[in-house]
Protein backbone atom coordinates (compact mmCIF):
# COMPACT_ATOMS: atom_id res chain seq x y z
CA UNK A 1 0.00 0.00 0.00
CA UNK A 2 0.89 3.27 -0.95
CA UNK A 3 2.92 5.16 2.14
CA UNK A 4 1.32 8.36 3.05
CA UNK A 5 2.02 10.58 5.90
CA UNK A 6 1.02 14.07 7.66
CA UNK A 7 2.80 16.07 9.48
CA UNK A 8 0.82 15.93 12.37
CA UNK A 9 2.29 12.34 12.28
CA UNK A 10 5.36 12.84 11.91
CA UNK A 11 5.49 15.30 14.98
CA UNK A 12 4.00 13.44 16.91
CA UNK A 13 6.94 11.04 16.47
CA UNK A 14 9.39 13.85 16.80
CA UNK A 15 8.11 14.65 20.33
CA UNK A 16 8.24 11.04 21.18
CA UNK A 17 11.94 11.18 20.37
CA UNK A 18 10.79 8.47 17.58
CA UNK A 19 11.71 10.20 13.92
CA UNK A 20 13.81 8.70 12.04
CA UNK A 21 16.03 11.01 10.43
CA UNK A 22 18.40 11.30 7.89
CA UNK A 23 20.76 13.59 6.39
CA UNK A 24 20.10 13.94 2.36
CA UNK A 25 23.28 12.59 1.68
CA UNK A 26 22.52 9.56 4.27
CA UNK A 27 19.09 9.13 2.19
CA UNK A 28 20.87 9.18 -1.44
CA UNK A 29 23.29 6.30 -0.29
CA UNK A 30 19.94 4.49 1.16
CA UNK A 31 18.43 5.04 -2.33
CA UNK A 32 21.20 2.88 -4.09
CA UNK A 33 19.65 -0.08 -1.99
CA UNK A 34 16.00 0.34 -1.56
CA UNK A 35 13.22 1.74 -3.40
CA UNK A 36 11.35 5.02 -2.49
CA UNK A 37 8.20 2.55 -1.29
CA UNK A 38 10.81 1.18 1.54
CA UNK A 39 12.26 4.92 2.42
CA UNK A 40 9.03 6.57 2.37
CA UNK A 41 8.12 3.75 5.07
CA UNK A 42 11.47 4.05 7.43
CA UNK A 43 12.08 7.57 7.09
CA UNK A 44 10.28 10.53 8.38
CA UNK A 45 12.73 13.36 8.02
CA UNK A 46 15.68 14.30 5.65
CA UNK A 47 17.74 17.47 6.33
CA UNK A 48 19.25 19.36 3.85
CA UNK A 49 21.99 22.21 4.19
CA UNK A 50 23.90 24.49 2.74
CA UNK A 51 26.22 27.10 3.53
CA UNK A 52 27.91 29.53 1.01
CA UNK A 53 27.99 33.87 0.07
CA UNK A 54 25.04 34.83 -0.31
CA UNK A 55 24.58 38.64 -0.88
CA UNK A 56 21.39 39.24 -1.29
CA UNK A 57 21.35 39.22 2.96
CA UNK A 58 20.86 41.59 5.68
CA UNK A 59 19.24 42.75 9.01
CA UNK A 60 16.82 44.52 10.74
CA UNK A 61 17.82 46.84 14.16
CA UNK A 62 15.79 48.69 16.64
CA UNK A 63 18.09 50.64 18.65
CA UNK A 64 15.75 51.88 21.26
CA UNK A 65 14.38 55.41 21.92
CA UNK A 66 16.95 58.03 22.64
CA UNK A 67 16.04 61.38 25.34
CA UNK A 68 15.38 63.65 23.28
CA UNK A 69 14.27 61.43 20.86
CA UNK A 70 15.33 61.27 17.28
CA UNK A 71 14.09 59.95 14.09
CA UNK A 72 16.75 58.69 12.12
CA UNK A 73 17.83 59.40 8.24
CA UNK A 74 21.59 58.59 8.73
CA UNK A 75 22.68 55.68 10.04
CA UNK A 76 26.23 54.64 9.92
CA UNK A 77 27.62 51.47 11.97
CA UNK A 78 31.38 51.23 12.16
CA UNK A 79 30.84 53.55 9.33
CA UNK A 80 29.05 51.30 7.03
CA UNK A 81 25.88 52.84 6.01
CA UNK A 82 22.55 50.92 7.24
CA UNK A 83 19.07 51.84 5.13
CA UNK A 84 17.04 54.24 7.76
CA UNK A 85 14.07 55.30 5.41
CA UNK A 86 11.94 53.57 8.11
CA UNK A 87 10.21 54.70 11.54
CA UNK A 88 12.63 56.38 14.04
CA UNK A 89 14.64 54.13 15.33
CA UNK A 90 14.85 51.27 12.59
CA UNK A 91 17.47 50.37 10.40
CA UNK A 92 18.52 47.78 7.87
CA UNK A 93 21.91 46.91 7.46
CA UNK A 94 22.94 45.24 4.07
CA UNK A 95 25.28 42.54 3.75
CA UNK A 96 26.88 43.96 1.12
CA UNK A 97 26.78 47.63 1.99
CA UNK A 98 30.89 48.82 2.21
CA UNK A 99 32.43 51.16 4.89
CA UNK A 100 32.91 54.83 4.03
CA UNK A 101 36.93 54.13 4.44
CA UNK A 102 37.38 50.62 3.96
CA UNK A 103 36.00 48.56 1.18
CA UNK A 104 37.09 45.12 2.71
CA UNK A 105 34.70 46.00 5.68
CA UNK A 106 30.92 46.04 5.43
CA UNK A 107 27.31 45.42 6.36
CA UNK A 108 28.13 41.39 6.66
CA UNK A 109 31.25 42.27 9.41
CA UNK A 110 28.90 44.68 11.38
CA UNK A 111 26.32 41.56 11.51
CA UNK A 112 28.66 39.07 12.54
CA UNK A 113 30.53 41.42 14.73
CA UNK A 114 26.94 41.71 16.79
CA UNK A 115 26.46 38.09 16.70
CA UNK A 116 29.86 37.82 18.33
CA UNK A 117 28.36 40.31 20.70
CA UNK A 118 31.04 42.92 20.00
CA UNK A 119 30.36 46.67 20.76
CA UNK A 120 29.96 48.61 17.39
CA UNK A 121 29.60 52.33 16.88
CA UNK A 122 26.61 53.68 16.06
CA UNK A 123 26.56 57.29 14.15
CA UNK A 124 22.86 58.82 13.40
CA UNK A 125 21.96 61.96 11.79
CA UNK A 126 18.54 63.33 11.52
CA UNK A 127 17.01 66.61 10.16
CA UNK A 128 15.33 67.49 13.75
CA UNK A 129 11.29 67.76 13.63
CA UNK A 130 9.21 68.92 17.08
CA UNK A 131 8.48 65.39 18.47
CA UNK A 132 11.98 63.92 17.00
CA UNK A 133 14.23 67.05 18.07
CA UNK A 134 17.57 65.39 18.12
CA UNK A 135 20.19 65.58 15.65
CA UNK A 136 22.75 63.52 16.07
CA UNK A 137 23.91 60.75 18.33
CA UNK A 138 26.56 59.01 18.31
CA UNK A 139 27.42 55.58 20.74
CA UNK A 140 28.11 52.13 20.80
CA UNK A 141 25.54 49.46 20.49
CA UNK A 142 25.85 45.87 21.20
CA UNK A 143 23.48 42.99 20.64
CA UNK A 144 22.20 43.21 23.91
CA UNK A 145 21.72 46.70 24.13
CA UNK A 146 19.75 47.09 20.66
CA UNK A 147 16.02 46.05 20.77
CA UNK A 148 15.28 43.45 17.79
CA UNK A 149 18.17 42.60 16.29
CA UNK A 150 16.72 40.18 12.96
CA UNK A 151 18.22 38.94 9.45
CA UNK A 152 15.92 38.73 7.08
CA UNK A 153 17.39 37.87 3.36
CA UNK A 154 15.42 38.36 0.17
CA UNK A 155 17.18 36.00 -1.65
CA UNK A 156 18.79 32.67 0.02
CA UNK A 157 19.48 29.12 -0.61
CA UNK A 158 19.57 29.33 -5.15
CA UNK A 159 17.71 25.79 -5.80
CA UNK A 160 20.73 25.31 -8.35
CA UNK A 161 23.73 27.94 -9.30
CA UNK A 162 25.83 27.96 -12.68
CA UNK A 163 29.29 27.02 -12.95
CA UNK A 164 31.53 29.92 -13.38
CA UNK A 165 34.94 29.91 -16.01
CA UNK A 166 36.49 32.39 -18.03
CA UNK A 167 37.52 32.74 -21.42
CA UNK A 168 39.45 36.35 -21.31
CA UNK A 169 43.10 36.18 -21.33
CA UNK A 170 43.25 37.68 -17.68
CA UNK A 171 42.39 36.43 -14.28
CA UNK A 172 38.59 38.23 -13.00
CA UNK A 173 37.74 38.57 -9.53
CA UNK A 174 34.31 37.79 -9.37
CA UNK A 175 32.17 36.78 -6.77
CA UNK A 176 32.37 32.82 -7.64
CA UNK A 177 36.21 33.57 -6.82
CA UNK A 178 39.32 34.33 -9.00
CA UNK A 179 38.68 32.98 -12.47
CA UNK A 180 41.86 31.96 -14.35
CA UNK A 181 42.26 33.11 -17.77
CA UNK A 182 41.64 30.81 -20.93
CA UNK A 183 39.44 28.69 -18.92
CA UNK A 184 42.08 27.76 -16.48
CA UNK A 185 39.54 26.90 -13.64
CA UNK A 186 35.79 26.45 -12.94
CA UNK A 187 34.32 27.36 -9.81
CA UNK A 188 30.88 26.11 -8.67
CA UNK A 189 28.56 27.23 -5.28
CA UNK A 190 26.23 24.57 -4.45
CA UNK A 191 26.18 21.56 -1.80
CA UNK A 192 24.74 19.39 -4.85
CA UNK A 193 22.43 16.15 -3.29
CA UNK A 194 22.34 17.98 0.31
CA UNK A 195 20.99 21.25 -1.21
CA UNK A 196 17.78 22.47 0.34
CA UNK A 197 15.65 23.12 -2.48
CA UNK A 198 17.10 20.66 -4.89
CA UNK A 199 15.35 17.21 -2.78
CA UNK A 200 11.93 19.17 -3.00
CA UNK A 201 12.09 20.64 -6.45
CA UNK A 202 8.33 21.45 -6.81
CA UNK A 203 8.11 22.65 -3.33
CA UNK A 204 5.76 20.95 -1.84
CA UNK A 205 7.05 21.10 1.45
CA UNK A 206 9.21 24.34 1.60
CA UNK A 207 6.59 27.26 1.56
CA UNK A 208 5.55 30.42 3.41
CA UNK A 209 6.31 29.66 7.30
CA UNK A 210 8.59 26.84 6.99
CA UNK A 211 10.59 26.17 10.07
CA UNK A 212 14.73 25.91 9.01
CA UNK A 213 17.95 26.32 10.81
CA UNK A 214 19.24 29.63 10.20
CA UNK A 215 22.38 30.48 11.24
CA UNK A 216 23.27 28.49 14.18
CA UNK A 217 19.65 28.92 15.47
CA UNK A 218 15.86 28.48 14.45
CA UNK A 219 14.84 30.25 11.47
CA UNK A 220 11.59 30.92 8.78
CA UNK A 221 10.98 31.22 5.16
CA UNK A 222 9.60 34.36 4.92
CA UNK A 223 8.46 34.44 1.52
CA UNK A 224 9.58 32.86 -1.52
CA UNK A 225 13.14 34.17 -2.34
CA UNK A 226 13.72 37.86 -5.11
CA UNK A 227 14.28 36.54 -8.97
CA UNK A 228 12.33 33.08 -7.91
CA UNK A 229 12.02 31.50 -11.03
CA UNK A 230 9.85 28.23 -11.64
CA UNK A 231 10.42 28.64 -15.49
CA UNK A 232 13.69 26.73 -15.51
CA UNK A 233 14.12 23.83 -17.93
CA UNK A 234 14.21 20.43 -15.39
CA UNK A 235 16.42 17.87 -16.54
CA UNK A 236 14.92 14.33 -16.45
CA UNK A 237 15.13 14.01 -12.57
CA UNK A 238 13.01 16.82 -12.41
CA UNK A 239 15.70 19.32 -11.00
CA UNK A 240 16.12 22.38 -13.10
CA UNK A 241 19.79 22.83 -14.80
CA UNK A 242 20.67 26.27 -13.66
CA UNK A 243 19.61 28.82 -11.10
CA UNK A 244 16.10 28.47 -10.53
CA UNK A 245 14.14 29.11 -6.59
CA UNK A 246 15.30 30.69 -4.21
CA UNK A 247 14.12 31.68 -0.26
CA UNK A 248 13.86 34.96 1.50
CA UNK A 249 14.36 33.83 4.91
CA UNK A 250 14.00 35.21 8.45
CA UNK A 251 15.29 34.17 12.21
CA UNK A 252 16.33 35.74 15.24
CA UNK A 253 20.04 36.93 15.13
CA UNK A 254 20.75 37.26 18.40
CA UNK A 255 20.22 33.43 18.88
CA UNK A 256 22.85 32.72 15.83
CA UNK A 257 25.85 31.92 15.65
CA UNK A 258 29.09 33.49 14.02
CA UNK A 259 30.04 29.43 13.05
CA UNK A 260 27.11 29.45 10.42
CA UNK A 261 27.12 33.28 9.85
CA UNK A 262 30.76 34.88 8.38
CA UNK A 263 31.41 38.07 6.94
CA UNK A 264 33.59 37.77 3.67
CA UNK A 265 35.53 40.13 1.10
CA UNK A 266 35.77 39.00 -2.58
CA UNK A 267 38.86 39.97 -4.11
CA UNK A 268 37.46 43.19 -6.26
CA UNK A 269 34.04 42.18 -6.03
CA UNK A 270 33.13 43.75 -2.59
CA UNK A 271 31.88 42.12 1.14
CA UNK A 272 29.36 39.22 0.98
CA UNK A 273 28.05 37.18 3.42
CA UNK A 274 28.39 33.60 4.18
CA UNK A 275 25.13 31.90 5.65
CA UNK A 276 24.35 28.56 6.79
CA UNK A 277 20.70 27.02 6.26
CA UNK A 278 19.38 23.62 7.06
CA UNK A 279 15.77 22.90 5.62
CA UNK A 280 14.33 19.62 7.17
CA UNK A 281 12.09 17.90 4.18
CA UNK A 282 9.34 15.79 5.88
CA UNK A 283 9.14 12.35 3.73
CA UNK A 284 5.31 12.34 3.21
CA UNK A 285 5.06 9.79 0.27
CA UNK A 286 6.98 7.69 -1.81
CA UNK A 287 7.07 10.85 -4.31
CA UNK A 288 8.96 12.94 -2.02
CA UNK A 289 11.62 9.82 -1.00
CA UNK A 290 12.06 9.59 -4.87
CA UNK A 291 13.02 13.39 -4.90
CA UNK A 292 14.81 13.35 -1.35
CA UNK A 293 17.03 10.24 -2.71
CA UNK A 294 18.49 12.54 -6.03
CA UNK A 295 22.68 12.33 -6.36
CA UNK A 296 25.49 14.20 -7.38
CA UNK A 297 25.15 12.50 -10.80
CA UNK A 298 21.33 13.12 -11.44
CA UNK A 299 22.08 17.26 -10.57
CA UNK A 300 22.88 19.38 -13.75
CA UNK A 301 24.19 22.46 -13.70
CA UNK A 302 25.01 25.08 -16.49
CA UNK A 303 28.87 26.43 -16.87
CA UNK A 304 28.55 30.13 -17.79
CA UNK A 305 31.27 32.11 -18.98
CA UNK A 306 31.87 34.98 -16.90
CA UNK A 307 34.39 36.31 -18.90
CA UNK A 308 31.78 38.36 -21.24
CA UNK A 309 29.02 39.99 -20.10
CA UNK A 310 26.29 38.16 -21.54
CA UNK A 311 27.57 35.41 -19.76
CA UNK A 312 27.00 32.51 -22.60
CA UNK A 313 26.88 28.70 -22.08
CA UNK A 314 30.03 26.81 -22.47
CA UNK A 315 28.72 23.52 -21.32
CA UNK A 316 26.93 21.51 -18.86
CA UNK A 317 28.35 19.25 -15.63
CA UNK A 318 26.61 17.25 -12.98
CA UNK A 319 28.02 17.83 -9.43
CA UNK A 320 29.50 14.20 -9.84
CA UNK A 321 31.91 16.19 -12.33
CA UNK A 322 32.69 18.77 -10.85
CA UNK A 323 33.23 17.15 -7.30
CA UNK A 324 35.61 14.96 -9.42
CA UNK A 325 37.98 17.54 -9.84
CA UNK A 326 37.65 18.67 -12.89
CA UNK A 327 35.35 19.03 -16.14
CA UNK A 328 35.27 18.62 -20.00
CA UNK A 329 34.99 22.20 -21.73
CA UNK A 330 35.51 22.59 -25.15
CA UNK A 331 37.40 19.43 -25.08
CA UNK A 332 39.93 20.79 -22.61
CA UNK A 333 39.81 19.31 -18.92
CA UNK A 334 39.67 22.39 -16.35
CA UNK A 335 40.28 22.52 -12.44
CA UNK A 336 37.11 22.60 -10.38
CA UNK A 337 36.58 24.31 -7.15
CA UNK A 338 33.93 24.71 -4.77
CA UNK A 339 33.01 28.01 -3.14
CA UNK A 340 30.81 27.41 -0.67
CA UNK A 341 31.27 25.02 2.20
CA UNK A 342 30.05 21.04 2.12
CA UNK A 343 32.09 20.85 5.21
CA UNK A 344 30.17 22.95 7.38
CA UNK A 345 26.99 22.19 5.05
CA UNK A 346 27.18 18.87 6.38
CA UNK A 347 27.87 20.07 10.02
CA UNK A 348 24.24 21.94 9.64
CA UNK A 349 22.72 19.07 8.13
CA UNK A 350 24.05 17.24 11.25
CA UNK A 351 23.39 19.53 13.67
CA UNK A 352 19.58 19.79 12.51
CA UNK A 353 19.26 16.15 12.45
CA UNK A 354 20.14 16.43 16.13
CA UNK A 355 17.77 19.10 16.85
CA UNK A 356 15.06 16.99 15.31
CA UNK A 357 15.80 12.96 17.10
CA UNK A 358 15.62 15.11 19.92
CA UNK A 359 12.37 17.03 19.94
CA UNK A 360 13.47 20.24 19.79
CA UNK A 361 12.78 21.27 16.47
CA UNK A 362 9.73 20.35 14.84
CA UNK A 363 8.85 20.40 10.85
CA UNK A 364 5.92 22.93 9.78
CA UNK A 365 3.44 22.50 6.93
CA UNK A 366 3.74 25.81 4.85
CA UNK A 367 1.23 28.25 5.53
CA UNK A 368 0.80 29.14 2.14
CA UNK A 369 2.69 27.49 -1.32
CA UNK A 370 5.01 29.26 -3.10
CA UNK A 371 3.61 30.46 -7.08
CA UNK A 372 4.33 27.50 -9.50
CA UNK A 373 4.52 29.96 -12.88
CA UNK A 374 6.83 32.80 -11.92
CA UNK A 375 9.96 34.27 -14.75
CA UNK A 376 12.54 36.46 -14.36
CA UNK A 377 12.24 40.10 -15.66
CA UNK A 378 14.77 42.19 -16.43
CA UNK A 379 15.36 45.59 -16.43
CA UNK A 380 15.13 47.68 -19.31
CA UNK A 381 15.91 51.16 -20.38
CA UNK A 382 12.44 53.63 -21.22
CA UNK B 1 72.10 24.96 6.61
CA UNK B 2 68.50 24.45 5.13
CA UNK B 3 67.95 26.96 2.05
CA UNK B 4 64.98 27.12 -0.65
CA UNK B 5 65.56 28.37 -3.55
CA UNK B 6 63.61 28.54 -7.23
CA UNK B 7 65.60 27.30 -9.61
CA UNK B 8 64.39 28.12 -12.81
CA UNK B 9 65.66 25.96 -15.89
CA UNK B 10 65.78 27.39 -19.50
CA UNK B 11 64.44 24.40 -22.21
CA UNK B 12 68.00 24.06 -23.79
CA UNK B 13 69.12 22.68 -20.21
CA UNK B 14 65.89 21.36 -18.84
CA UNK B 15 66.89 17.74 -19.67
CA UNK B 16 70.49 17.93 -18.00
CA UNK B 17 71.02 16.37 -14.46
CA UNK B 18 71.92 19.24 -12.63
CA UNK B 19 70.12 18.74 -9.48
CA UNK B 20 72.33 15.42 -8.86
CA UNK B 21 75.53 16.79 -10.60
CA UNK B 22 75.04 19.26 -7.39
CA UNK B 23 74.44 16.50 -5.06
CA UNK B 24 77.09 14.51 -6.00
CA UNK B 25 80.19 16.74 -5.96
CA UNK B 26 79.01 19.49 -3.42
CA UNK B 27 77.76 17.04 -0.66
CA UNK B 28 74.75 19.08 -0.41
CA UNK B 29 71.44 17.25 0.01
CA UNK B 30 69.01 18.70 -2.39
CA UNK B 31 65.19 18.03 -1.63
CA UNK B 32 62.56 19.17 -4.73
CA UNK B 33 60.00 20.33 -2.81
CA UNK B 34 57.60 21.05 -6.03
CA UNK B 35 58.16 21.31 -9.89
CA UNK B 36 55.45 23.98 -10.21
CA UNK B 37 53.10 22.67 -13.42
CA UNK B 38 51.65 25.89 -14.35
CA UNK B 39 55.38 27.57 -16.02
CA UNK B 40 54.48 25.33 -19.12
CA UNK B 41 57.70 25.22 -21.37
CA UNK B 42 60.41 25.94 -18.93
CA UNK B 43 61.10 23.77 -16.08
CA UNK B 44 60.67 25.46 -12.55
CA UNK B 45 61.55 23.61 -9.17
CA UNK B 46 61.56 24.78 -5.77
CA UNK B 47 64.51 22.56 -3.90
CA UNK B 48 65.85 22.96 -0.16
CA UNK B 49 69.39 22.98 -0.31
CA UNK B 50 71.07 21.21 2.99
CA UNK B 51 74.51 21.36 3.81
CA UNK B 52 77.62 23.33 5.22
CA UNK B 53 77.37 26.90 3.97
CA UNK B 54 80.18 27.04 2.03
CA UNK B 55 79.38 24.06 0.11
CA UNK B 56 75.81 25.55 -1.21
CA UNK B 57 77.17 28.95 -2.48
CA UNK B 58 79.63 26.65 -4.43
CA UNK B 59 77.03 24.67 -5.61
CA UNK B 60 74.62 27.83 -6.47
CA UNK B 61 78.01 28.77 -8.76
CA UNK B 62 77.86 25.44 -10.23
CA UNK B 63 74.15 25.21 -11.06
CA UNK B 64 74.11 29.10 -12.37
CA UNK B 65 77.14 28.33 -14.59
CA UNK B 66 75.07 25.67 -15.59
CA UNK B 67 72.86 28.23 -16.73
CA UNK B 68 70.24 27.58 -14.03
CA UNK B 69 68.80 30.58 -12.25
CA UNK B 70 68.34 30.73 -8.50
CA UNK B 71 66.52 32.83 -6.82
CA UNK B 72 66.59 32.76 -3.11
CA UNK B 73 62.70 32.02 -1.96
CA UNK B 74 62.60 33.46 1.29
CA UNK B 75 58.92 34.48 1.15
CA UNK B 76 56.85 32.40 3.14
CA UNK B 77 53.11 31.83 3.08
CA UNK B 78 51.10 32.21 6.36
CA UNK B 79 47.93 30.21 6.74
CA UNK B 80 45.52 31.31 9.21
CA UNK B 81 43.93 27.34 9.36
CA UNK B 82 42.07 27.93 12.31
CA UNK B 83 39.68 30.27 10.82
CA UNK B 84 39.13 27.77 7.66
CA UNK B 85 35.57 27.35 6.68
CA UNK B 86 36.37 24.57 3.52
CA UNK B 87 34.66 26.84 1.20
CA UNK B 88 37.40 26.09 -1.01
CA UNK B 89 38.11 29.04 -2.72
CA UNK B 90 41.51 29.14 -2.21
CA UNK B 91 41.95 25.38 -4.07
CA UNK B 92 40.75 27.20 -7.56
CA UNK B 93 44.02 28.83 -7.98
CA UNK B 94 46.49 26.80 -6.77
CA UNK B 95 48.21 24.88 -8.95
CA UNK B 96 51.13 23.49 -7.23
CA UNK B 97 49.07 20.77 -4.86
CA UNK B 98 49.45 22.70 -1.57
CA UNK B 99 45.47 23.69 -1.37
CA UNK B 100 43.52 20.66 -1.52
CA UNK B 101 39.92 19.59 -1.10
CA UNK B 102 40.25 16.64 0.51
CA UNK B 103 37.68 14.03 -1.98
CA UNK B 104 35.55 12.65 0.84
CA UNK B 105 35.64 14.87 4.28
CA UNK B 106 35.93 17.95 2.10
CA UNK B 107 38.40 19.88 4.07
CA UNK B 108 40.73 21.92 2.89
CA UNK B 109 44.45 20.25 2.97
CA UNK B 110 47.69 22.53 3.01
CA UNK B 111 50.94 20.89 2.74
CA UNK B 112 53.30 23.77 2.95
CA UNK B 113 56.29 21.99 1.53
CA UNK B 114 54.63 22.08 -2.00
CA UNK B 115 53.48 25.85 -1.99
CA UNK B 116 55.59 27.85 -4.20
CA UNK B 117 54.75 31.19 -2.89
CA UNK B 118 52.52 32.10 -6.22
CA UNK B 119 50.16 34.58 -4.00
CA UNK B 120 47.55 33.50 -5.40
CA UNK B 121 45.58 31.85 -2.80
CA UNK B 122 46.30 35.63 -1.16
CA UNK B 123 43.76 37.11 -3.16
CA UNK B 124 41.43 34.34 -3.26
CA UNK B 125 40.61 33.58 -0.07
CA UNK B 126 37.20 35.62 0.78
CA UNK B 127 38.16 35.35 4.49
CA UNK B 128 41.78 36.76 4.57
CA UNK B 129 43.33 34.08 6.01
CA UNK B 130 47.29 33.88 3.58
CA UNK B 131 49.47 35.95 4.21
CA UNK B 132 53.16 36.44 2.18
CA UNK B 133 55.22 37.28 5.04
CA UNK B 134 59.71 37.19 4.43
CA UNK B 135 61.28 35.17 6.29
CA UNK B 136 63.94 36.06 8.69
S1 LIG C 1 50.94 30.75 -2.59
FE1 LIG C 1 48.95 29.80 -2.29
S2 LIG C 1 48.20 29.40 -4.35
FE2 LIG C 1 50.40 29.75 -4.54
S3 LIG C 1 51.31 27.72 -4.36
FE3 LIG C 1 51.28 28.54 -2.30
S4 LIG C 1 49.39 27.78 -1.45
FE4 LIG C 1 49.21 27.51 -3.65
S1 LIG D 1 39.56 30.15 0.59
FE1 LIG D 1 40.07 30.56 2.73
S2 LIG D 1 38.27 29.88 3.90
FE2 LIG D 1 38.07 29.02 1.84
S3 LIG D 1 39.01 26.98 1.98
FE3 LIG D 1 40.64 28.36 1.33
S4 LIG D 1 41.60 29.04 3.22
FE4 LIG D 1 39.65 28.13 3.80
Amino acid sequence: MAVKKSYDEINEKIRKGQAVVVTAEEVSQMALECDPGEIARKVDVVTTATFGPMCSSGAFINFGHYDPPIRMEEVLLNDVPAYAGLAAVDAYIGATAESKYNETYGGAHVIEELIEGKEIRLKAKARGTDCYPTKEVETIVNKELVNEFFLFNPRNAYQNYAAAVNSLGHTIYTYMGSLLPRFGNATYSTSGELSPLLNDPDFRTVGIGTRIFLGGAQGFVSWYGTQFNTSKQKNIYGVPTSNAGTLSVIGDAKQMHTRYIKAAYMERYGVTLFVGIGIPIPVLDEELARSVSIRNEHIETTVLDYGRSEKPIVGTATYAMLRSGTIEINGKKVKTAPVSSLLRAREIAGELKQWIQGGQFEITKPIEHFPTHTHVKGLKRQ
Amino acid sequence: MNKRYIFTFSPDIVNRPIVSEIAKHYDVMVNILNADVTSGREGKLVVELEGADGNIVQSLEYAKEAGVECVPLEKQLQFDQDQCVACGSCTAVCFSGALMMDADSWELLFDPEKCVVCGRCVKACPLQLFRIAMEE
